[in-house]
């Protein structure tokens, strides 16, 4: 029993060598790329979990970039809280009491902001409900599911009072109010504002490259590299993906959803949007997600359209000037605009029923 | 005695040649494990973390296949099929890496670091 | 009354290579891997030989035989390893058909081998694909199958040249 052992033996070998060639190659490849300067910093700040990502600078710089958003993101928990003692509830007391109140600028600037805001949304961005918000037990970290949700009436007699920032009159810098029953919650709104002085930080840190995630709530500014940054949008009823964008550029990614902050009690989902008309959360969607350039909308838009539902989305979105917006209705059913339906990407398999809406 | 034929080594050279490609194509961009994709035919896809601890039940059209994530890896626990060749493929850490469970229909992936998102928005 | 069914040498042949073929089959089955259609596919090399001794027909029969028989016998007749293994034996003997038109001197033991180890674990994937997890991150498995069946293939091949080699050289195919 002779085998030609030789030749056997040459074949086999070439064929090894060649296929290790070939996969060493191809490893090497993979791993040669990504010794890349990317920063990232979890921080609990804000009143929630803040994900700051640099790309492209070296530690230094993001070691102080990092420390100077903290130190501001810190001074503006402080200063818009709504609830806990500090310079906004000292401006709601004073409103009420029908004083004046001097602003800061930057206090003038919000205020300012979010009027227009409320006004472009028909007043389903209201920041001016702080009372009902209040009622609902939402002014605090932590609300128990054993309460119930509070009676008819009282909600009632808040919901006719019908504080709106029309009711304001500003001055310059002088305050003033027309109805005590006006209290300020700026809501997902100080978000907004709060990335985006973030994000004007960095860049006076040198940062052109950074994404800063509040809670959820994100601003990204230039790129990852030579590749855009990848934004995951969360499934509302999954701990999975939804959906996903890339960014290259400016661009805010803002989300509200009923799964946020929320309460049941006896098997019904109360959440912290409330409706200002009806002075309840409205059930139309589980979440709305706004994407726009640069900073400025955000949480007010997204706030927005949750109240509005799959009913009135779209005039949300005229009023707001959206070109990219998402609500997911609670039958699951996915609502997008022309220019986020040519963009968004679907994670999940099947992708969701989507409906184009023109507005 | 070992002679190929010149149609033999035409075909082995052509598939060795295409290989990389396949890699190239549908291995694409790796790196370290991060998420873990979990198919279900029929349903929508869940992606996880690899991270943290969980336990997930995943229904098919023979029963319920039970799905484990813990320290950094992922398997399937046990499920209604016969073979249960899934479960024999113990744990999966690396991306790329794949179990499947046929007769049910699921598919537990692990994906790598670039597949993941930069920020999740929420 | 008996009924004689009268049998062919060809029948013979076929029968005896058939149980080479799932005997091997049998063996093979009990190794583990990670999706089912990862195995040496060594049975292979019975169709080979019997591709390049007696012809494309004995070769045919001996391939989806030995998928039939084997499943009945290891227990998995009609279920989804089943049909992935046929959906395999098919797509090979077509492969092999077509193959065995080459012109010239055509292919040897290896090349039929590889094609048809190729071919097989090719439809075995798609069928997974389509019937049972039609997803697109399936497809991650596919480089790496395609790579077992090459080396499989070969190895395979070198195996059935090996045999072919100390067997009578007279009994030349009628392909």
């Amino acid at each position: 029993m002779s085998f030609d052992i030789l030749c056997r033996q040459r074949t086999l070998y070439f064929l090894v060598k060649w296929s290790l060639a070939v996969c060493i190659a191809l490893n090497l490849g993979a791993c040669s790329r990504d010794a890349e300067p990317v920063h990232q910093e979890q921080i609990l700040v804000f009143g929630t979990l803040v994900d700051i990502t640099l790309w492209g600078v070296n530690d230094d710089k993001a070691q102080q970039a990092t420390a100077a958003v903290i130190s501001t993101l810190n001074k503006l928990h402080h200063r818009w809280h709504a609830w806990e003692p500090g310079p906004l509830t000292e401006i709601n007391a004073r409103l009420a009491r029908g004083e004046t109140v001097t602003l800061d600028p930057d206090q003038v600037e919000v205020i300012r902001g979010a009027r227009e805001l409320s006004r472009q949304s028909g007043d389903l961005f209201n920041p001016a409900i702080g009372r009902l918000i209040g009622l609902w037990g939402f002014h605090s970290d932590d609300r128990p599911s054993t309460i119930p949700p509070p009676a008819p009436q009282a909600i009632q007699q808040l919901v006719a009072q019908h504080p709106t920032m029309e009711d304001l009159h500003l001055d310059g810098n002088k305050l003033r109010s027309d109805n005590p029953a006006l209290q300020f919650d700026f809501g997902a709104y100080v978000k907004s504002y709060g990335v985006d002085r973030a994000i004007d930080q960095l860049r006076r840190h040198g940062v052109a490259n950074a994404i800063v995630n509040a809670g959820g709530d994100l601003r990204a500014i230039g790129s990852r590299g030579d590749r855009p940054w990848r934004i995951g949008i969360r499934d509302p009823r999954g701990p999975g993906i939804l959906a996903s964008v890339e960014i290259r550029g400016d661009e805010s990614v803002f989300t509200s959803g009923d799964y946020e902050r929320f309460f049941v009690y006896q098997g019904k989902r109360y959440h912290h949007i409330i409706d200002p008309r009806s002075g309840y959360p409205p059930d139309g969607a589980m979440s709305a997600t706004v994407i726009y350039p640069g900073g400025g909308v955000g949480g007010g838009a997204s706030t927005a359209l949750m109240v509005a539902g799959p009913k009135d989305w779209l005039k949300v979105v005229r009023g707001m000037h959206l070109k990219q917006a998402m609500l997911v209705a609670a039958d699951r059913k996915v609502y997008l605009t022309p220019v986020l339906a040519k963009r968004i990407h679907f994670e999940v398999d099947p992708p969701p029923t989507v409906i184009i809406g023109q507005p | 005695m070992m002679k190929l034929t010149r149609a033999d080594w035409l075909v082995l050279i052509a598939a060795i040649a295409l290989l990389p490609g396949l890699y190239a194509h549908y291995w694409g961009e790796q790196g370290p494990a991060t998420t873990v994709r979990i198919s279900a035919s029929g349903q929508q896809d869940i992606t996880l973390p690899l991270s943290g601890e969980r336990r997930v039940k995943v229904h098919g059209p023979l029963g319920d296949s039970v799905i484990e994530i813990h320290a950094g890896r992922v398997r399937f626990v046990s499920s209604p099929c016969r073979g249960k060749q899934c479960v024999h493929s113990g744990w999966l850490s690396h991306s790329g890496e794949l179990a499947a469970c046929l007769p049910n229909g699921i598919m537990v992936s692990v994906l790598g670091r670039e597949r993941q998102f930069d920020s999740i928005n929420f | 009354m008996s009924i004689t069914v009268p049998t062919t040498r060809q029948d013979h042949r076929i029968a005896w290579l058939t149980a080479l073929a799932i005997t091997i089959h049998i063996a093979e089955s009990a190794l583990p891997s990670p999706l089912p259609g990862i195995k040496p596919g060594l049975a292979n090399v019975v169709t080979i030989v019997a591709l390049v001794q007696y012809g494309w027909g004995t070769a045919a029969w001996v391939a989806l035989l030995r998928v039939l028989i084997g499943s009945l016998l290891i227990g998995t007749f009609l279920s989804p390893t089943f049909l992935l293994s046929l959906s395999g034996a098919v797509a090979s003997i077509i492969a092999l058909r077509l193959a065995s038109w080459v012109p010239g001197r055509g292919f040897g033991p290896v090349g039929y081998c590889l094609l048809a180890a190729l071919a097989h674990m090719s439809a075995q994937f798609f069928t997974a694909y389509w019937v049972f997890i039609p997803h697109a991150g399936l497809f991650r498995l596919l480089p790496v199958l395609m790579t077992a069946s090459l080396i499989f293939g070969v190895t395979s091949g070198i195996i059935a040249q090996m045999a072919l080699h100390r067997l009578r050289p007279a009994e030349k195919p009628a392909l």
